[in-house]
């Protein structure tokens, strides 16, 4: 029982940080953006690439891949999403395409076979009964960490008050005197930011390898789909729902069945309540 | 109905054409032009709901994976000859495509696409844990008892069967379904406001769809002989099937047809050069550039060329 509590919270951790990224640009672009995933591939490789291979400091290495997925951000705002002008289907396939893409980029450099990411900590804590590693312990206080400095930075500075006058009305936002061209800039450069990071502590808690972006993708658009348009708080509740899910299906049931739940999940919300179980809230 | 001679004239041509190249490639590219085939009648079968109206299915291989298991599992685990195995793949998939109906009432645009998305995920989960002993797991099966032998005859099937299909399609997109699909994908609730029942429309779109996506699974499994989860509901095959409708033309039938052609020969031609999954890049990159500035796909630069040629000649 105690195992399952653990378990589920570390878990959850992680899905929160991979879906908040994705939320966030729902939110306030209203664009789903499908080669989400495809910075958490992009994080994770780079970190592997600056780390493992060229043999810099650990913590280096998580901010070149947040750097990069940044840089990556941006580009497919400027590139693709501002091309087709918020045609939010187009943006969809276009998107999807354009993982594709990045996925046969990835191995062309890397190749194909699956790489084994070092822990970023190593070492086992045993927390009655149940081994925890301090790899999977990081990226949870991690997640949380990063996930209550977006909190305050969306509430408290000058620019997430803009994000969140964008999310509500662009065009009141725009009256108001925000460009909110600056401030989907801002969101896509955080979004990138934050799915290579999740893609760092993702790789490192399962395997590094060029498919790995559907995954996280699918928990991403489960959070938003089952939460409605994001919140943080609803993100980080909808993440813990479905993460608690995953843990006690695989502990209760059977441990093939844990990806079942969530699309079970993905399908009856939007089938019974299309506005997910929050509805339209606030950021 | 908006049909013109030299409509027909091109579907003759194009159909006697074909029927003559086995005389004129090795077997070797025939085998290619089989895929292409297939590939078609997925891209037919995604274009006729997606294309047209709009419903952007990003779980098409939930629909022929449907068709393509049902007559494997019936002909190699019960023995049931194909030809009542693959009418009943068929019906099974238009059930499933009913299924897939079901959100399509309540969601639409980007919501929906992603809810396919996850039909495919769960199919391809479920497949894998329930009664493996029928879908044979993960490691997928083989030995599915195959309709022709030789190059030559599984290419005059797929063709055959592709022909017939896409035909029947184009001819059916012309008269006034087609027309009403096509201004759903425009305009739903103007269509509503004309009087049209969107809900009978839209769920006709999905029967078409599944029923050609259920026939030509089921024909795909019985030409392969064998079949894999991993292989069929994977996202690049979904991808493969949308860069092949669009890249040729969204909303045409011939579109769908030149697209899935012109994929399985620039990947089929890059092999020698880029093995593996890089040719994805090329195509992926190519596919990616002629969708966000030119939409509507090769078809209509085609099309845009010749009426330029056209007007030269006659000034």
């Amino acid at each position: 029982m105690l195992q399952i509590l653990i378990q589920g919270l570390l878990l959850s951790g992680l899905y929160a940080l991979i879906a908040v990224g994705f939320t966030l640009i729902f939110s306030i672009g209203r664009v789903l953006n499908l080669a989400y995933g495809a910075y958490l591939m992009i994080g994770g490789y780079s970190y592997f690439y600056f780390s493992q291979i060229l043999g810099l400091p650990k913590i280096a290495g998580v901010a070149i891949a947040a750097l990069i997925g940044v840089a990556t951000g941006l580009l497919i705002y400027r590139l693709v999403v501002k091309t087709l002008k918020g045609d939010s289907v187009a943006i969809e396939i276009a998107t999807l395409i354009l993982a594709v893409v990045l996925q046969a980029g990835v191995v062309l450099l890397f190749g194909d076979a699956s790489k084994i990411l070092l822990p970023i900590i190593p070492g086992v804590v045993r927390v009655s009964g149940a081994a925890v590693t301090y790899n999977v312990l990081v990226a949870t206080v991690a997640s949380w960490v990063i996930l209550i400095s977006l909190y305050l930075f969306v509430r408290r500075t000058h620019m997430g008050r803009a994000m969140q006058a964008v999310s509500m009305d662009m065009k009141g936002a725009a009256i108001s005197g925000i460009d909110p061209d600056r401030v989907n800039t801002v969101t896509w450069g955080i979004s990138g930011a934050l799915g290579a990071v999740a893609g760092v502590f993702f790789a490192s808690y399962t395997q590094l390898y060029p498919g790995m972006w559907v995954s996280p993708l699918i928990i991403a658009v489960a959070v938003v789909i089952v939460g409605g348009i994001g919140s943080i708080i609803g993100t980080l509740i909808v993440a813990h729902i479905i993460g608690y899910m995953e843990v006690i299906v695989t502990s209760a049931v059977a441990p093939e069945l844990r990806g079942v739940v969530t699309m079970v999940l993905i399908i009856g919300v939007l089938v019974l309540r299309p506005k997910g179980l929050f509805g339209r809230e606030e950021l | 109905m908006n049909i013109r001679w030299y409509h027909l004239a091109l579907w003759a041509a194009f159909i006697i054409g074909m029927i003559y190249l086995p005389q004129l490639v090795s077997k070797g590219t025939l085998r290619t032009i089989i895929f292409a085939n297939y590939l078609a009648i997925f891209a037919i079968s995604w274009d006729v709901l997606s294309g047209r109206t709009g419903y952007v299915s990003f779980g098409h291989p939930f629909l022929i994976g449907l068709g393509a298991y049902t007559t494997a599992i019936l002909t190699k685990r019960f023995g049931v000859p194909v030809e009542i195995s693959i009418p009943a793949a068929v019906l099974v998939t238009m059930v499933g495509g009913s299924l897939l109906f079901l959100p399509a009432l309540r969601v639409r645009g980007s919501y929906f696409a992603l809810v396919t998305l996850a039909f495919m995920e769960l199919m391809y989960q479920l497949v894998q844990v329930i009664r493996p002993d029928l879908t044979g797991g993960t490691r997928g099966m083989s030995g599915i008892q195959t309709l022709t032998r030789g190059a030559v005859n599984g290419y005059y099937l797929s063709f055959g069967l592709m022909a017939s299909l896409g035909f029947a399609m184009w001819l059916l997109m012309k008269t006034r379904l087609g027309t009403a699909l096509s201004a759903i994908g425009m305009n739903e609730e103007a269509v509503r406001g004309s009087g049209l029942n969107t809900t009978k429309l839209k769920l006709a779109a999905f029967m078409l769809s599944a029923f050609v996506a259920g026939l030509g699974g089921a024909f795909y499994v019985h030409y392969l002989g064998s079949i894999a989860p991993r292989a069929l509901f994977d996202i690049n095959f979904v991808f493969t099937i949308i860069v092949a409708a669009i890249l040729g033309g969204a909303s045409t039938i011939i579109g769908p047809i030149f697209g899935a052609f012109f994929l399985t020969f620039l990947l089929e031609y890059l092999r020698p050069y880029l093995p593996g999954a890089e040719r994805y890049f090329i195509y992926g990159g190519i596919a990616l550039l002629l969708y966000m500035y030119e939409p509507k796909g090769l078809h209509h630069v085609l099309q845009m060329a010749l009426s330029a040629i056209k007007g030269k000649s006659r000034s």
